[in-house]
């Protein structure tokens, strides 16, 4: 990288940039005074940004239509997951159709880069980002969402629907 | 001995070798599902397909012998789309249940699709069902979907157990494995037709859904369980060790070992071990690191250590039995050690494959050891000396396989009527058999994997072992144990550190490292403040 470093007698001269800048501040300030709704500024918590809806936010596990658990506890997203942040811990289900569950599946938001890859691993679609981001926590230990926050948290009534089902591929022949 | 070209590559083999066979021993590459080296040859995958010269159809390698002068090629254009069919084939009823699968990263299927197949099915039927997870004895689940009936776990209870529970069944698409009825696969052998399964069709109870097969590493070892010593694998991660695999030894164990020997892990995984040495003085505990524990011993026993008696059983490597001897009978001038064995009475028993009666993987190495030290020694005058509370300082290695020991806890309250009781144990002890004696000292060992060494086998064979892993690390080795007990001073070497930087972690430095002084000088500084 070069820096170029002005050493000239114009350099010196510096109340005609302040000048400047407090022109086109006031400029900007007049603006907003006539059209306030054009103005960028929003009011923050009142008001929240509509981010896109590929925006990679808080990970959500999706679930079936009984509202189990869609994940199969392959550990394909912990496998592929750059900052190590997921921990799965699979069990047998009663269930011989549905065979291998996750009895933990916990994420590590502290760690988490939030770059996606989990659900670009997961085979099943269980695993998707959702669009929130704003997660405070008291101390380190909230950051480490389980089960419950992640599938079932209030604001998702009860779990988001996995496209994938098992009695449709099933009927298909898969 | 016919002489063959195989790739272009002119190799010479013996007499009714098949071709399959010449190309494994020389480290050729070729698809294959059926064939078993340790097994009969079936020729049903239809996959080690090669191209023979003058031949004007491809044949399969496991049941074509070489013949002089043959010319074999598998790596034809012919061959591949061979194999890409047959693979089209094996697949048709295979169920998409790879993230389920336990067998997922160590499959033949996923590795012969990445090698020869990668495409979209050309079947517009749909896939017949067949039964999932169902449990075929104690130690096994089947999933007939997977299974790609290659037939190798049939063969194998045919031939090497010569129990016969599996059979196939049906006929065409819906041909399953299974058992008869009322007789279930509970040989003791069992698991080792999930090893050979090809495919995740037969999985093992214990180990299923505990880890993904690309989480864990593996190491050499020899099993623990018996006096066969057979050669294995332990494949473990930083959490612990997980299953274990045999190694193939033409000498000792061939392909297969014994279930039993699987469930030895867990005499090496934390939670059955002993990590916190413990000390009794009259009735009251207290926990400490091994190395203090050891110190501590030096300290308050130092003068009644000497004619300490000392129990030794055959879980102990060659090594560990040499310090130990020659530290008793040496610095401690005493010469009364005696070999505690576990039920001396089946030791000669012998299953006709691989088990044997004898628990203990170096009971030769210790009787060795007391005929080169001239030792005569019987541990029922030990038993009876401590009846009539004569001896006042024991020493016992426990013995790390606590399954092949059912009356430990019996002997060691017997025990604790000595005086002075020091128990060097790499397993749990539990304070209740320790609560009876005076005083009493638990110092927490390293198991065989975690150290280095060697076993005499039944066979009088010597096999050597390296240190796998580390799993309770601060745990004391017997040389270490020993030497702290003697008063001596155990040293952690650094790697490449010399006696003047000891202090200096320095392992990271290289010879041609530059020098602080060799760095450019920083010219790259702003004026801040001139006007």
């Amino acid at each position: 990288m070069s820096v170029v470093q002005k050493t000239g007698p114009s350099s010196k001269w510096y109340l005609p940039g302040i000048v400047v800048g407090l022109g086109i501040t006031i400029r900007h300030l007049f603006q907003n005074l006539m059209n306030p709704k054009k103005m960028p500024t929003i009011n923050y918590p009142e008001e929240k940004y509509e981010y896109g809806p590929r925006f990679k936010g808080n990970h959500v596990l999706t679930v079936k239509k009984d509202g189990s658990l869609r994940c199969t506890a392959c550990m394909l997203c912990a496998t592929n997951c750059p900052a190590q942040c997921i921990t799965i811990v699979a069990s047998e289900h009663n269930d011989p159709t549905v065979e291998k569950f996750p009895i933990n599946y916990e994420i590590d938001m502290l760690r988490c880069v939030f770059c996606g890859f989990c659900e670009e691993a997961c085979p099943v679609d269980a695993i998707r980002m959702g669009p929130e981001w704003q997660t405070p926590g008291l101390n380190g230990s909230q950051f480490n969402y389980d089960i419950e926050r992640l599938a079932y948290r209030s604001n998702l009534k009860g779990g988001v629907l996995s496209i994938v089902d098992d009695d449709e591929r099933h009927k298909s022949g898969i | 001995m016919p002489k063959c070209t195989i790739n272009g590559k002119e190799i010479e083999v013996k007499e009714g070798t098949s071709i399959i066979q010449a190309m494994t021993e020389n480290g050729q590459r070729i698809a294959h599902y059926c064939w078993h080296p340790g097994l009969s040859v079936a020729g049903v995958c239809r996959l080690c397909m090669v191209e023979i010269e003058g031949n004007p159809r491809v044949q399969i390698a496991c049941n074509t012998m070489v013949t002089e002068g043959m010319k074999i090629n598998n790596t034809s254009e012919k061959v591949k789309e061979a194999v890409k069919w047959g693979l089209d084939f094996h697949l048709i009823n295979h169920p998409l249940d790879c993230p389920i699968c336990d067998q997922a990263g160590e499959c033949g299927l996923q590795d012969q699709y990445m090698e020869y197949g990668i495409y979209d099915s050309e079947m517009a039927e749909r896939k017949v069902k067949k039964h999932k997870v169902v449990s075929l004895g104690d130690r096994i689940v089947l999933d007939s979907e997977r299974c790609i009936l290659c037939s190798r776990c049939v063969r194998f209870t045919d031939e090497v157990t010569g129990t016969k529970e599996l059979g196939i069944f049906n006929r065409g698409d819906r041909s399953e494995i299974g058992t008869f009825e009322d007789r279930p696969l509970n040989n003791k052998y069992s698991i080792n037709t999930v090893d050979i399964c090809p495919v995740g069709a037969l999985t093992s109870k214990d180990f299923r859904f505990k880890q993904r097969v690309w989480y864990l590493k593996d190491g050499d070892t020899i099993c623990t369980g018996c006096s066969t010593g057979c050669n294995t694998k332990v494949y473990f991660n930083r959490e612990g060790i997980f299953r274990i695999k045999p190694r193939f030894n033409k000498e000792v164990n061939g392909y297969w070992m014994c279930d039993e020997g699987r469930d030895l892990y867990k005499v090496f995984n934390r939670e059955n071990r002993q990590i916190k040495a413990l000390k009794k003085l009259g009735h009251s505990f207290e926990e400490m690191l091994p190395g203090a524990a050891a110190k501590d011993i030096f300290k308050n026993l130092s003068t009644s250590l000497q004619g300490a008696s000392l129990v030794v059983t055959g879980q102990l490597s060659n090594e560990d039995l040499q310090k130990a001897f020659s530290f008793f009978t040496g610095a401690l001038n005493s010469k009364q050690i005696y070999h505690w064995k576990n039920n001396p009475e089946s030791w000669s028993d012998f299953d006709g494959l691989l088990l044997r009666g004898d628990k203990n993987p170096n009971t030769k190495g210790v009787e060795k050891c007391f005929e080169e030290f001239q030792i005569q020694t019987r541990f029922e005058d030990l038993e009876a000396a401590l009846e009539q509370s004569q001896i006042s300082t024991l020493v016992v290695m426990v013995p790390e396989n606590i399954f092949a020991y059912p009356d430990l806890s019996a002997k060691l309250k017997h025990f604790g009527k000595a005086k002075n009781l020091i128990l060097l144990s790499s397993s749990l002890v539990s304070l209740e058999d320790v609560r009876g004696g005076a005083h009493c000292w638990v110092v927490p060992m390293k198991t065989t994997i975690e150290k280095s060494g060697s076993f005499i086998n039944h066979n009088g064979l010597t096999q050597f072992f390296k240190k796998v892993t580390t799993l309770v690390s601060e745990a004391l080795t017997v040389d270490q144990a020993l030497t702290l007990m003697g008063g001596g001073e155990v040293t952690v070497e650094m790697p490449h550190s010399s006696s003047e930087t000891r202090f200096l972690v320095d392992y990271n430095h290289r010879s041609d490292q530059v020098k602080a002084e060799a760095y450019k000088k920083n010219e790259f500084s702003f004026k801040r403040g001139t006007l």
